[in-house]
């Protein structure tokens, strides 16, 4: 009763500040939006099954890559958008194939370098448009309905956010999701009860690059046009900050991130623009903020703020011992 | 239902397992014991899958498994005891045990993501067992609590559990007694023979020679990755070359 409450309560906030948001703020809460979903799936494969990727911004890019030039040859956009985790799934299903065998820092640089490679080839490519990318891409609709408003954005951010919330849920309460939780601890003894642990990894990068698919599908409508420099590794980094900040394993733990960090480097973008800030100062303060957060968290809030905070909060008014459940 | 025939792995050009051969019977508990370093443990990742053999058969019944990967022998019906803790870490001792039922159930991503009918079918079936598990290793009053907050006795029970849930065929323990004390390795022994009494098949490799022989219908003895000797409890106890063996490590 309590969480059904708490449930329509945020929805019933979520679904209310695009129409208070000026335009300005709908564009982070957008960006957020796209954000934590695609840190959802870094929680799930993380903090759920126990695998690194650094290489989340290249699903990210695949996903938008896929959806505008399917939109520019003239593809409805919302095939469009369909395609975009499909085709990003698709990669990581190929690419998972090897790169899955390796473990720990071996699979995080190997798929940092995947991230850097796709970069490289988009900028060089004709069909990407090279550096200069992709731009006047249709805005986003649904037969004779357009999204032309940003808010239009903001609804089918989060929308897509629910979704991929939703999923991530079904799966993690379930048989298959025991099974991911299972082989994070012990492959071994994962495997010994009859759980495929190769095809297991490999359908939840899939996932996760599925959600980082429809993110960048949805990112590449709302911008209208997409570039190499619009993925830098930097955001890949962005979304392993904001799993780690807002609690691996949990999936509002992801929200809870994404929206910390987005707002602290929103804040820390208004210092650095201010005047006579260095031109490069966005760039050095937010690498420089990542770093920091993410050193202090681990150091003060291991399991993250949003495990922290309910734990904290069950002690005080239940006097039991949290750390002795998980339900 | 296990035949194992002259099955070999080495390390570096030694062997760990030499040309070893065993077979245990339908409701049979086999024990192999060996002092330290004569293959127990090879030859149990060999049987289970966790190491691929050099030469040799393994036949489970009826169907040749050496070259199948350990989650399709799963399949087949051997369940596994590990050594030490192998607790999955954040998840619910019932949660643990439901993992179990992994092989005797099929909803995948699909079903487990839209909430299917096959979904809440297996996961009706897979709660069942898992308390049924639960109960048949005294652990039902834990079932909610953290796995990894479990005494090392309760961890070995639980893991017990999850083997049992798969309903297995084939009940493999390795070194299950290690680390227990007294009391918690009276209550496992307990446990063992009341699966022997329902009938299940067991193999049972153990340092302890006193906890094998009390519950092994047959004893198999490694030494240096071979078999010396192969018999009932009271056959072993007896075999110079079991005593030499063991001595010979003690002096």
């Amino acid at each position: 009763m309590k969480r059904l409450a708490g449930g329509l309560l945020i929805a019933a906030v979520t679904l209310a500040l695009p129409a208070v948001l000026d335009d300005s703020s709908l564009a982070v809460y957008i960006l957020l939006g796209l954000a934590a979903m695609v840190t959802v799936g870094v929680s799930l494969l993380m903090g759920y099954a126990g695998q690194v990727s650094l290489g989340q911004g290249a699903f990210y890019a695949i996903g938008a890559y896929t959806a505008a030039l399917l939109a520019l040859n003239g593809v409805p956009p919302l095939i469009g958008l369909i395609a975009a985790p499909v085709a990003a799934a698709a990669f990581a299903l190929v690419i998972g194939t090897p790169l899955l065998r390796l473990r720990g820092h071996h699979l995080a640089f190997a798929t940092l370098a995947m991230q850097l490679i796709l970069l490289s080839l988009a900028g060089q490519l004709d069909v990407t448009g090279g550096d200069i990318g992709l731009q006047a891409i249709p805005q986003f609709g649904i037969g004779s309905f357009e999204a032309g408003s940003a808010s239009a954005y903001a609804y089918l951010t989060w929308a897509g956010l629910a979704l991929v919330m939703l999923v991530t849920h079904n799966v993690i309460t379930s048989r298959p999701g025991r099974a991911l939780r299972a082989l994070a601890t012990s492959e071994t003894a994962a495997a010994s009860a009859g759980i495929p642990v190769g095809r297991y990894k490999l359908v939840v990068f899939a996932l996760s690059a599925a959600f980082a698919g429809l993110a960048g599908g949805i990112y590449c409508f709302y911008t209208g046009y997409v570039a190499p420099g619009s993925f830098p590794v930097l955001i890949s980094i962005q979304y392993i900050v904001m799993a780690v900040v807002g609690g691996l394993g949990t999936i509002w733990g992801a929200v809870v991130g994404a929206t910390a960090i987005t707002l602290l480097v929103q804040g820390l973008d208004r210092v650095a623009s201010l005047p006579g800030m260095p031109s490069y100062a966005p760039s050095v303060l937010s690498y420089a903020v990542y770093a920091l957060v993410l050193i202090l968290v681990v150091l003060f809030l291991p399991r993250g703020l949003l495990p922290t905070f309910t734990r904290a909060r069950w002690r005080l008014f239940s006097g039991r011992r949290a750390d002795l459940e998980y339900k | 239902m296990l035949t194992v025939t002259g099955i070999s792995r080495s390390f570096g050009g030694v062997y760990a397992v030499g040309d070893v051969s065993l077979s245990v019977a339908d409701g049979e508990v086999c024990g192999v014991i060996g002092p330290n370093g004569a293959g127990k443990s090879t030859l149990f990742n060999l049987i289970t899958g966790h190491l691929p053999a050099d030469r040799g058969e393994i036949t489970f019944l009826g169907r040749r498994v050496e070259r199948l990967p350990p989650h399709r022998r799963a399949r087949l019906g051997m369940s596994i005891v590990f050594q030490g803790a192998r607790v999955f870490r954040g998840m619910t001792v019932r949660e643990n045990v439901m993992v179990g039922m992994h092989s005797r159930t099929r909803a995948g991503f699909v079903a487990a993501a839209l909430r299917l009918p096959r979904h809440r079918a297996d996961e009706r079936e897979i709660a069942r067992e898992a308390d049924l598990a639960l109960d048949r290793v005294g652990l039902a009053e834990w079932a909610d609590r953290a796995a990894d907050q479990l005494p090392i006795g309760q961890q070995r029970a639980l893991q017990l559990a999850r083997a049992l849930c798969a309903r297995p065929r084939l009940l493999l323990l390795d070194e299950p007694a290690s680390g227990l004390r007294g009391g918690e390795r009276e209550r496992l022994a307990a446990l063992v023979e009341e699966l022997r009494a329902s009938g299940l098949t067991i193999l049972l490799i153990e340092h302890d020679v006193a906890f094998v022989t009390r519950l092994a219908d047959r004893v198999v003895v490694l030494d240096l990755g071979r078999v010396i000797a192969d018999g009932s409890p009271a056959e072993i106890r007896a075999d110079p070359l079991v005593l030499a063996a063991y001595l010979g490590q003690a002096s």
